[in-house]
């Protein structure tokens, strides 16, 4: 199986091409925030540097979240651009669980975290067994603090990573003795870990839809919590969605799939 | 490939609208589809920027997939992609911009980058296969009011904008003032039909100075809160619809004195109306009766093309291809690009 895989939802912009044998490449770039301007150049180049046809794919493997929304976005968008067009197959792959595969290590947790803002986190938890990744707590939003601080009861070393590390505020929590920050060659996502574990989700049937395909977010937009804070009686109301219209006929509501 | 056969898939998303065309040649529209958010965002008053972000991205794929199934052709038949890249919300063009780059290099098709403000001038084209350039355009969308000298498909000259804001930005912020649901033009536009356009005279901001083609309506705007409030502070009655009226009135009269002006000035007798805010009838009305006086042809794109659509950016985007203005696939959204002078 050959695969494409895409982890934009953070600072870092990553590519990698991999078969069931190894990774055959990865573009990662840690520099500015250019992932709208560079990740299809950067597609480009890596399967130009894998020597492989783009026809030749099996699949595209996306990093889904959560993470930045924008970034996320960008990825997806991507990601399903490729698929429709080459008609391979889309899986969108756990942000979390994906940089957390930097540590498969049986006997530790991870702690992966990916900045939520204003001092809160993405907060996923998990162990190693057998050669899978165990998903030890669903992934929550919560004060960094707090994260670190649950992490501190816990009844094994715990390593964390994410580009929470990167914020200024993240460096005046100090870590619990059973905690360590990874070094940083490990501590943001890589697409490698996105293709290792799309190539599995997609052996293992696990496909998604271009059509209805969107990141995991785990929170409303800011203008949507503001409105159920003040509406709470509207909140569990369905909300009305988008309208397809056909411009030349005037036929309004087609293809509500 | 004879030009007339090319075929450009368009792809439309910088603000609640997700759209995609084909078209065949530069005027042969075979399918327009367009995805409206306006439900999703009619109860916060407005467009938030986050929530079309995220509806862009689920609808961007059934919206192109309908368009090629509405005109009969496999994405194998495409030559080429156009992509709105600016003005609009960043978040939302990034939608369009990358599922267009993706299906660029996918398909190893050329990637053309449209101007927004220029797709709407292009609009026209499509619902009058006889227009040619030269001609005047006025401009007037939400975020922008210009009249542009329209030299040939690939070469304008701006002969003035807005120095503050937009004709469409007054629209929406006296309509919200007078608790009118969003989107506020057509509210105003629909209560306006009510009123007396007379009942208030509103200050009309660089109207009398000839062969200036600059806009303002942040003062016009103003005067409309002040009436508003000191009605209220007086106990008297508002009666919205001469407000709605006379507000328009002041709006429309402005549009339609440059327009003229600057159709004397460049000796041209077509004048053509672009942008969302076209789709105001008294706009429309009084701009074609104004240009029938003057012995102006006047076109208009109709309703369905006036608004957001990707039809008139594969319109702009064939045009563009046929001067070689393609993009590379470095091409980035910029929200903050404007409506200029070029010649290409």
């Amino acid at each position: 199986m050959l695969i494409l895989a895409i982890d934009t939802a953070t600072s870092v912009s990553s590519i990698a091409v991999a078969d069931d044998s190894k990774i055959i490449a990865e573009i990662t770039v840690d520099n500015r925030l250019t992932h709208s301007e560079t990740l299809v150049p950067h597609i480009e180049a890596a399967m130009k540097i894998s020597e492989k046809s783009k026809d030749a794919l099996d699949g595209i493997a996306v990093s889904i979240g959560p993470g930045s929304f924008t970034g996320l976005r960008i990825g997806l968008g991507t990601a399903k651009g490729l698929s429709y067009a080459l008609k391979c197959p889309i899986v969108g792959v756990p942000t979390l669980e994906a940089l957390a595969y930097h540590f498969p290590v049986p006997g530790v947790y991870t702690a992966a975290f990916a900045d939520a803002q204003k001092g809160n986190v993405y907060f996923g938890l998990y162990s190693f067994k057998e050669g899978n990744i165990i998903e030890v707590k669903p992934v929550q939003v919560l004060p960094f603090a707090e994260a670190v601080s649950y992490c501190g009861t816990l009844d094994a070393p715990v390593m964390m990573a994410g580009d929470i590390f990167r914020k200024k505020s993240a460096k005046k929590v100090s870590l619990p003795e059973n905690c360590d920050k990874a070094p940083s060659n490990l501590l943001l996502p890589r697409a490698a870990n996105v293709a290792l574990l799309g190539m599995r989700m997609l052996s293992e049937g696990k496909k998604g839809n271009v059509m209805d395909m969107e990141p995991i977010y785990i929170r409303k937009s800011e203008a949507e919590v503001l409105w159920d804070r003040r509406h709470p009686e509207t909140a569990a109301k369905s909300e009305p969605s988008s309208i397809m219209i056909d411009a030349i006929s005037g036929e309004r509501g087609v293809r509500n799939d | 490939m004879i030009e007339k056969d090319i075929l450009t898939l368009g792809i439309e998303s910088s603000c609640d609208e997700t759209s995609a065309a084909v078209l065949r040649g530069g005027r042969q529209l075979l399918s327009n589809i367009i995805s409206t958010q306006i439900p999703v965002h009619q109860k916060f008053g407005g467009v938030v920027p986050e929530i079309a972000s995220r509806k862009h991205i689920v609808n961007v794929m059934p919206v192109i997939d309908e368009a090629l199934s509405r005109a009969n052709v496999g994405l194998g038949d495409i030559n080429q992609i156009a992509v709105t890249y600016g003005p609009g919300l960043v978040g939302a063009l990034l939608v369009g911009v990358s599922v267009a780059k993706s299906l660029s290099y996918a398909l190893d098709i050329p990637l053309i980058g449209v101007n927004h403000l220029e797709g709407h001038i292009f609009a026209n084209f499509l619902s009058y296969p006889d227009l040619e350039p030269p001609f005047v355009a006025l401009v007037v969308s939400g975020g922008h009011t210009a009249l542009v000298h329209v030299k040939g498909y690939g070469h304008f000259e701006m002969m003035g904008q807005t120095r503050d804001d937009a004709a469409g930005e007054a629209f929406d912020k006296v309509a919200r003032v007078m608790g009118l649901p969003y989107p506020g033009g057509p509210q105003i536009d629909k209560l306006a039909k009510d009123g007396n356009p007379d009942a208030i005279d509103f200050p009309r901001a660089l109207s009398k100075s000839r062969g200036n083609y600059e806009f303002s309506f942040s003062g016009l705007k103003s005067a409309v809160l002040n009436y508003l409030n000191s009605m209220e502070m007086k106990h008297q009655t508002i009666v919205k619809a001469d407000v709605a009226a006379s507000f328009q009135k002041a709006v429309t009269e402005v549009l339609v004195d440059k327009a003229i002006d600057a159709l004397s000035e460049t000796g041209l007798d077509k004048l053509v109306l672009a942008g969302g805010v076209a789709a105001n009838s008294s706009l429309e009305g009084r701009l074609k009766h104004a240009a029938t006086e003057h012995g102006v042809k006047f076109y208009f794109p109709g309703l369905a093309l006036c608004t957001d659509n990707a039809a008139m950016i594969a319109c702009r985007g064939y045009y563009q291809s046929l001067t070689g203005k393609y993009s590379a696939l470095y091409l980035n959204a910029e929200p903050g690009l404007s409506l200029e002078s070029r010649m290409d």
